[in-house]
C-alpha cells in the first residue's frame, strides 16, 4: 500500500515536470530574460574588462552574475533586472578584486609574481574592422581609461561605470549601488571631472 | 559652476562614451561565443531551479493526498492495522516473556509442553471414553 501512494508522489512529480515544459509563463520569462542577457552581455563584459583587466577573469564575473540573476531574481519586475544585474556584477567584481588583493599578498610573500603566466597571444585583440591605427589609437584610449578608472574612488569608479558605460540613469544606478540619487550625482560628477583632468587630451 | 568647465565635462563625457560603445562593438567572435555559452549555462540553471521550486510547492499536496489515501484504505478495511491502541501486541507478548519469572527453558521447550499437553487431554479423554463405555 505504501508503496502505491509513493508511487502516486512519483506520478504526481513526473506530471507537474511535464506541464512545467509546457507551461507559457515559464517559456515567456525565459525568452525575456534571454533577451535581456543577450542585449547586456557584451556591455557587462567590457566593464568586468574594464575592471579586472582580464578576459577570462571578466568570463567567469559576468556568467556568475547572470547565474545570480537567472536563479535569484528571474521572478522580479523586468524593470528591476538591469540595475539588480549590475548591482550583483559590481558585488562580484569587488569580491574578485578583494580576492586578487589577498592573491597578490600571497604571490609576494612567497616571492612569485602575479600574472607571469601572462600569454600576449592569448590576449591580442580579436579581428576588428576598421583603420588599424584607428583601431590601436582606440585600444590604447581603452587602456588608458581603464587604468585611469583604477585609480579613482570605488564609489566614483562604479557611478561612473553604471552611468557612463552602461547609460544607466540616476535612479537604476542609485538602485545597483545601494546609495541615494545625490550621491550618485556626486559622485558620477568628481569622477568625470578627475578623469576629465588626467586623460582629457588622451581621449 | 563655470559653463566652460560644464561643457568640457560633457564633450569628455561623451568621448568615453563613445570609446566604450566602439570597444564593446569591436568584441571578437570568439568572446562573443563565449558569452552565448554562458548566457544558455545561466538560463539552464534557471530551468532546473524552476523544475525544484516548482515540485517544492507541490509537497504539501503530494503529503496530504498520501494522509488521504491512507486514511481512506484504512476506513475501508483494505489495511489491517499493524498494532491495536498503539501497542504492537506481539511486542508486548515478547517483553511479557523477558519480564516474567518463570525459567525461560521453559519457553524454549514450549513444543515439548504443548504435545504434553495434547497428551495429557487425550490420555483423559480415553479415560473418560473409557470410563462411560
Amino acid at each position: 500500500m505504501l508503496y502505491g501512494a509513493l508511487l502516486m508522489v512519483r506520478v504526481t512529480t513526473f506530471q507537474t515536470q511535464t506541464c512545467l515544459s509546457k507551461d507559457g509563463g515559464g517559456q515567456e520569462l525565459r525568452t525575456n530574460i534571454e533577451g535581456f542577457l543577450c542585449e547586456i552581455e557584451a556591455r557587462a563584459f567590457q566593464i568586468a574588462v574594464v575592471n579586472t583587466r582580464d578576459a577570462d577573469e571578466a568570463l567567469d564575473i559576468v556568467q556568475d552574475a547572470m547565474i545570480s540573476l537567472t536563479c535569484g531574481y528571474a521572478d522580479r519586475s523586468e524593470d528591476e533586472w538591469r540595475p539588480l544585474f549590475y548591482r550583483i556584477l559590481k558585488n562580484r567584481i569587488r569580491d574578485w578584486q578583494r580576492r586578487s588583493i589577498v592573491r597578490g599578498r600571497v604571490m609576494s610573500f612567497f616571492g612569485g609574481q602575479e600574472g607571469e603566466d601572462y600569454d600576449p597571444i592569448a590576449q591580442a585583440p580579436g579581428a576588428i574592422s576598421g583603420n588599424p591605427f584607428e583601431v590601436l589609437a582606440r585600444a590604447d584610449a581603452m587602456r588608458a581609461l581603464g587604468q585611469a578608472l583604477g585609480e579613482l574612488p570605488r564609489r566614483q569608479r562604479e557611478a561612473f561605470v553604471l552611468r557612463n558605460f552602461e547609460g544607466l540613469d540616476v535612479a537604476e544606478t542609485a538602485a545597483a549601488m545601494g546609495c541615494s540619487d545625490g550621491s550618485v550625482k556626486t559622485h558620477y560628477s568628481r569622477a568625470i571631472r578627475r578623469l576629465r583632468e588626467k586623460i582629457g587630451d588622451y581621449i | 559652476m563655470d559653463t566652460g568647465i560644464v561643457k568640457k565635462d560633457r564633450d569628455f563625457e561623451e568621448r568615453t562614451k563613445l570609446l566604450f560603445d566602439e570597444s564593446v562593438a569591436a568584441l571578437n567572435g570568439e568572446t562573443r561565443s563565449k558569452l552565448t555559452q554562458a548566457r544558455y549555462r545561466a538560463l539552464k540553471e534557471m530551468k532546473g531551479q524552476q523544475v525544484v521550486g516548482w515540485n517544492r510547492r507541490w509537497i504539501p499536496a503530494g503529503v496530504a493526498a498520501v494522509i488521504a489515501v491512507l486514511s481512506l484504505m484504512l476506513w475501508q478495511g483494505q489495511v489491517e492495522p499493524a498494532n491495536d491502541g498503539g501497542f504492537d501486541m506481539a511486542t508486548v507478548i515478547d517483553l511479557e516473556i523477558l519480564l516474567t519469572e518463570v525459567d525461560l527453558d521453559m519457553f524454549q521447550e514450549l513444543e515439548f509442553y504443548a504435545w504434553l499437553d495434547e497428551q495429557a487431554e487425550l490420555t483423559s479423554g480415553q479415560i473418560l471414553e473409557d470410563g462411560i463405555g
